[in-house]
């Protein structure tokens, strides 16, 4: 999958400072189409609305967590082939793992930066 | 100790037998009879334990007085009513302060990006200013950092008492009830929610990019069985 910097990208965080941070990387990386939601749920319903090119979510909100979000976009055949970045400050082994094995495309560990985030989106559309 | 004699048992089960004999309903005589046998043939016996029982009842109320006395010192009104609300409101505060120089930081930085560089005067005077607001806002980290020191105080404050407490009602050597998983705790436990690690815990980036490359779909099956 090529990368586009026309695609629409989402962002899902229940810290509006961390979206603003995000939006902020991804203009300056380029991308001009950014949309947010606030937790899974919004998020999922969004996604039902409109295709996303990328989705880069963080793993702990309420009441839907990023994890159940990503579980839910591979159970989706609509939805399945989205790509997916993990950016969390969940840093156990276990959640590592656990979001691979639910089809996460990459994971980054908050805090992080400007070049971290343009090399996991660039792994994503070079796979 | 002292048994109840014989005699007096005796006593006492011919009174019954007496008052079973008759088919009239109980009058409070009968009560009364009943009561006075009773206590005649308990008197010896109650005689006999009551020293000891009087010194139990002393030694409980004893160790009621000093317990009282222990949740005296515990201060657990104070605790509750001011030192714990007043941390409450230091975080609060805390977050509030870092929310707002966090706000100005970015407001300030995003100007920047977004200023005409080809106007060199003009762009240099908006990176200045900027970057003086940036510097203003920076000085939350004092503020917020003697409110920490604070909420650490009453957190140390709570922390000594209730030591103190365990300490000298020998709580420690009952063994902790196990407690029951209440439902955050569980949707926390399901949903792998640990939150931020210290420094030194938890996988680094470079941990994670590893793991991501060498775990294929296979290795993380065999980890789960």
């Amino acid at each position: 999958m090529a990368l586009d910097l026309q695609m629409p990208v989402l962002v899902v965080d229940d810290y509006k400072t961390m979206i603003r941070i995000i939006r902020n990387l991804l203009k300056q990386l380029g991308f001009e189409d950014v949309d947010d939601a606030a937790d899974g749920t919004e998020a999922l319903e969004k996604m039902k609305q409109r295709r996303y090119g990328l989705v880069i979510s963080d793993w702990n909100m309420e009441p839907m967590t990023g994890y159940e979000l990503l579980k839910q976009v591979r159970a989706d055949a609509g939805l399945c082939k989205t790509p997916f970045i993990m950016v969390t400050a969940e840093s156990k082994t276990e959640n590592v793992i656990a979001a691979k094995k639910a089809g996460v495309n990459n994971y980054i560990v908050k805090p992080f930066n400007a070049q971290t985030l343009k090399g996991k989106i660039d792994a994503v559309f070079n796979d | 100790m002292a048994a109840i004699q014989k005699e007096n048992v005796a006593r006492l089960i011919e009174f019954l037998e007496e008052s079973r004999a008759r088919k009239d309903d109980v009058t409070l005589n009968d009560v009364m009879g009943l009561a006075e046998v009773m206590a005649r043939s308990m008197k010896d016996y109650v005689n006999a334990v009551q020293p000891a029982v009087t010194q139990e009842l002393v030694e409980i109320s004893d160790e009621i007085c000093r317990m009282k006395q222990e949740i005296t010192q515990l201060r657990a009104t104070d605790i509750k009513e001011n030192r714990i609300p007043e941390a409450g409101r230091e975080l609060d505060a805390i977050v509030e302060a870092t929310e707002s120089a966090t706000h100005t930081i970015m407001e300030a930085a995003e100007t920047i990006m977004s200023a005409d560089p080809q106007d060199a005067d003009a762009y240099q005077a908006v990176v200045q200013h900027k970057i003086m607001e940036i510097f203003e806002a920076c000085a939350f980290q004092d503020i917020t950092g003697q409110r920490i020191s604070k909420v650490v105080g009453t957190l140390n404050y709570i922390e000594e008492r209730v030591n103190s407490f365990v300490r000298r009602l020998r709580v420690n050597e009952i063994d902790d009830v196990p407690a029951e998983e209440t439902a955050e705790e569980k949707r926390r436990r399901e949903l792998i929610l640990h939150g931020p690690q210290h420094k030194g815990e938890g996988v680094s980036q470079e941990d994670v990019d590893a793991m991501l490359e060498v775990f294929a779909q296979d290795d993380i099956d065999k980890l789960f069985g």
